[in-house]
């Protein structure tokens, strides 16, 4: 039974996003131990620093899609079980650091598919309340877990499928935002997929910086941020991180 | 006390109180532990459900945090497993908390 961690990775304009996958390889060597395979174009690649032993998986990305204006090359998840080398997989974003081990656990579960529903605002707004923008609740596709099998083939099956017409999903499950979301593709699909009704999930929230606090510091142990005139800190926590700034810090 | 002395207080107050409710979050994230390939809260209600059930039985049934039923075939080492996860998420926060009671609240 083969384990490992998905990660996926293309530099855009705007974003040198390799640069923030150097840092979370780092950790994810560091604190989970696992085979890393990371899904990413040759663009990308060519600029990124030796990082050891990491498998490699080129693909081009899917262009089109946007987040505030700016280009957002985040549409092919859905390709996650036929990329994973692995029997179970631990799929990730790049901005979501793993300070702890915690996550290492889930690969050993019987579950066929894991997700989390909630997100903890690090600055105590709730900012990521957004439940009231859908009839249906959210799924964070930051963190997730599958164990490849039949059910999982079908969940993957149905994200292209709520993919391929997600205009349509997006107008039937009253979802607030037009631009193409993991979260809610993933949401639609698993409501669909599982008839409706609950599903399995990760029973923890993803602790997350907001987009408007500013990462001053980076360690092997942990994160500080400034918002507003205050500065504060967590360590030994995993922490996802929204400002895409971290990677000068 | 003047009004610069007052914001001072207010933001120490408010970045303590964020930083506790951060490091309990924490604490909470590090109370889950995978047991027997089945997802747990090591929380003082799992404790002390697992304790009662120990007493009278070899053997006996939980739920994991997705409602399914587990089989628990050895109590002792399940027991073992759940205080172990809780009392080293809450000496983190204990040790959390002691640098709030430094920074003056």
């Amino acid at each position: 039974m083969t384990k490992g961690v998905l990660l996926y990775c293309f530099d855009t304009a705007d974003t040198n996003y390799h640069k923030i996958l150097e840092r979370c390889v780092y950790l994810i060597k560091k604190n989970l131990q696992l085979e890393i395979t990371v899904v990413t174009n040759y663009e990308s690649f060519k600029k990124l620093k030796p990082l050891g032993f990491v498998n490699y998986k080129f693909v081009e990305p899917e262009l089109g899609n946007t987040k505030n204006g700016k280009e957002w090359r985040n549409v092919d998840r859905h390709m996650s079980y036929d990329l994973s080398p692995y029997d179970t997989t631990l799929v990730m974003d790049i901005d979501y650091f793993p300070f702890t081990d915690n996550l290492k656990q889930f690969l050993n579960t019987k579950y066929d598919f894991l997700v989390s529903k909630d997100a903890y605002d690090l600055t105590d707004r709730n900012s990521f309340a957004y439940r009231r923008w859908s009839m249906i609740d959210m799924v964070w596709a930051t963190v997730f877990v599958f164990r490849k099998g039949p059910k999982a083939k079908r969940i993957f099956d149905t994200i292209k499928y709520v993919k391929k017409y997600y205009a349509y999903f997006n107008e039937m499950y009253r979802v607030y935002a037009k631009n193409f979301r993991n979260d809610y593709a993933f949401a639609i699909a698993l409501e669909q997929a599982n008839g409706f009704i609950n599903y399995d999930t990760l029973p923890f929230a993803l602790a997350t910086l907001p987009p408007d606090c500013e990462v001053v510091k980076f360690t092997d142990d942990g994160v500080a941020w400034q918002y507003n005139d205050q500065v504060m800190y967590t360590e030994q926590q995993d922490v996802h991180v929204l400002n895409k700034e971290i990677k000068n810090v | 006390m003047n009004i610069g002395e007052l914001k001072n207080k207010s933001d120490l107050s408010y970045n303590i109180a964020v930083a506790k409710r951060n490091a309990l979050e924490k604490a909470n994230s590090r109370m889950i532990v995978v047991y027997n390939e089945h997802i747990f809260r090591a929380d003082p209600e799992t404790i002390n459900l697992v304790n009662v059930l120990k007493e009278n039985n070899s053997n006996f049934f939980v739920l994991d945090t997705n409602n399914n039923p587990v089989e628990i075939t050895n109590p002792e080492e399940f027991l073992k497993t759940l205080i172990e996860r809780n009392q080293e998420s809450l000496s983190s926060y204990h040790q959390m908390a002691k640098t709030f009671e430094q920074r003056g609240d």
